[in-house]
């Protein structure tokens, strides 16, 4: 699954750390939206050429109907065996 | 902007009972809202397009606030800086402190890849930089996940100061250190006093224009109100100097230190300006004709616990008498 440009690089230290900023819970990857989502209040914050926007505001709150067809979840432990399949 | 009418309506009304259009939006409508951090987000997107690499107070600041890192004999492998003056702690960074991963944040996205841009000229010191747009008052930082903060010149904005001192204690590993350098309350007291005469002259009334800063004395009563343990303060003042007044306004903005004050008013009248610019030459110029400024930096240092670090014993437990230790050593000292 090489997706070249789309693809959604943010280095292996940021997924380590990152954090939800007003929950502080785990984050995940999307790949086709290019975002990281915050499953635990629905808000996705935007990766924008490899750097995540993690300011409350500029997060937009995920549409829970369409959210996880449109999103297929690469939490950060699973995403190295999903890009495998 | 393309808003239905009656959200704009709606819109409209509160923004005319309120003076800060903002501030209904904004998360904590409870807390006291000081700042207005959107602003200052705008202001640090501007500064990063005028920012001046060579500029002395920025970089004297960030190399002296590293240079406490040589102080400790730990290494921190890896580091969070958060934002502020972000571009000069990277570039003073120059292998202190044993970092090997930094984590480069802040609240302006064109300060972050500024700083990503630039990374290709430090290639060389082998660090692992990380880059992400973030706010100190909402960390988004994993408790426990990195041995060092530094924050330059970046948390005199925040609103809730102990609430981004507290975020950065939990972002820290036990025995982290925390290490920040604020702007002080006697920051500017030049133009403060030059802004309100003026002010006082032109408009017959005073608007803030310079923002609360925290006091010498606040500083100690902040680190331990976080709960860092070892707390340390000290003080430096700088006098930079400049040709005019209107200089100093294009240091400020350059470093993206304008008026964000959530009661300001909006507008500056050109000729209250430059009524502040005479004032300030009048009163404060040095003989050689140029304006001095004073810049206060307060440096805080700070641990998070751990029971390796030296602590007070328990009220009490003194197993000997201070007569003994008199007996002792009295002798010696006389």
């Amino acid at each position: 699954m090489v997706r070249g440009s789309e693809m959604v690089k943010i280095s292996k230290t940021l997924t380590e750390i990152l954090v939800c900023p007003l929950s502080k819970q785990p984050l995940r990857v999307c790949d086709k939206s290019s975002s990281l989502i915050s499953d635990a209040i629905g808000v996705s914050f935007p990766i924008v050429d490899g750097i995540p926007c993690l300011v409350p505001r500029d997060g937009e709150i995920v549409e829970t109907e369409d959210a996880p067809s449109e999103c297929k979840a690469d939490s950060f432990d699973s995403k190295n065996n999903h890009k495998t399949t | 902007m393309n808003r239905p009418t009656g959200n704009l309506v709606r819109s409209f009304l509160r923004r005319s009972f309120c003076t800060a259009e903002n501030i209904d939006t904004n998360l904590h409508t409870s807390k006291l809202q000081i700042f207005d951090r959107q602003l200052k987000r705008k202001q640090r997107d501007r500064a990063a397009w005028l920012i001046n690499r060579k500029d002395s107070l920025v970089n004297t600041v960030a190399d002296n606030l590293l240079d406490r890192l040589e102080d400790v004999k730990k290494t921190f492998p890896s580091a969070l800086c958060l934002g502020g003056s972000l571009e000069a702690i990277r570039r003073s960074v120059r292998g202190r402190g044993g970092i090997e991963k930094l984590i480069m944040m802040d609240s302006s996205y064109d300060m972050v890849k500024l700083c990503k841009d630039a990374e290709k000229d430090y290639s060389s010191d082998n660090i692992e930089t990380s880059f992400m747009v973030g706010d100190e008052e909402f960390l988004p930082i994993k408790e426990s996940s990195v041995d060092l903060v530094i924050s330059c010149l970046g948390l005199h904005w925040t609103n809730d100061l102990p609430g981004a001192m507290i975020q950065s204690r939990l972002a820290l590993k036990p025995d982290g250190l925390f290490l920040a350098a604020i702007f002080g309350g006697e920051t500017l007291k030049e133009l403060r006093i030059a802004c309100t005469i003026a002010h006082m002259e032109r408009e017959g009334g005073v608007s803030p224009r310079i923002s609360p800063l925290a006091q010498v004395r606040d500083a100690g009563n902040l680190l331990t109100r976080a709960g860092f343990t070892l707390p340390g303060v000290d003080v430096d003042e700088y006098q930079v100097r400049y040709n005019s007044a209107l200089e100093l306004i294009e240091h400020l903005r350059a470093m993206g230190e304008t008026n964000a004050l959530v009661n300001r008013i909006k507008f500056l009248k050109r000729d209250t300006a430059l009524a502040t610019a005479a004032v300030y030459e009048s009163m404060f110029a040095a003989e050689d004709g140029t304006i001095p400024a004073t810049f206060q930096v307060i440096y805080m240092t700070g641990w998070r616990e751990h029971e390796s670090q030296q602590k007070a014993k328990r009220r009490g437990s003194a197993t000997v008498s201070f007569m003994d230790i008199q007996k002792e050593f009295g002798g010696q000292t006389s």
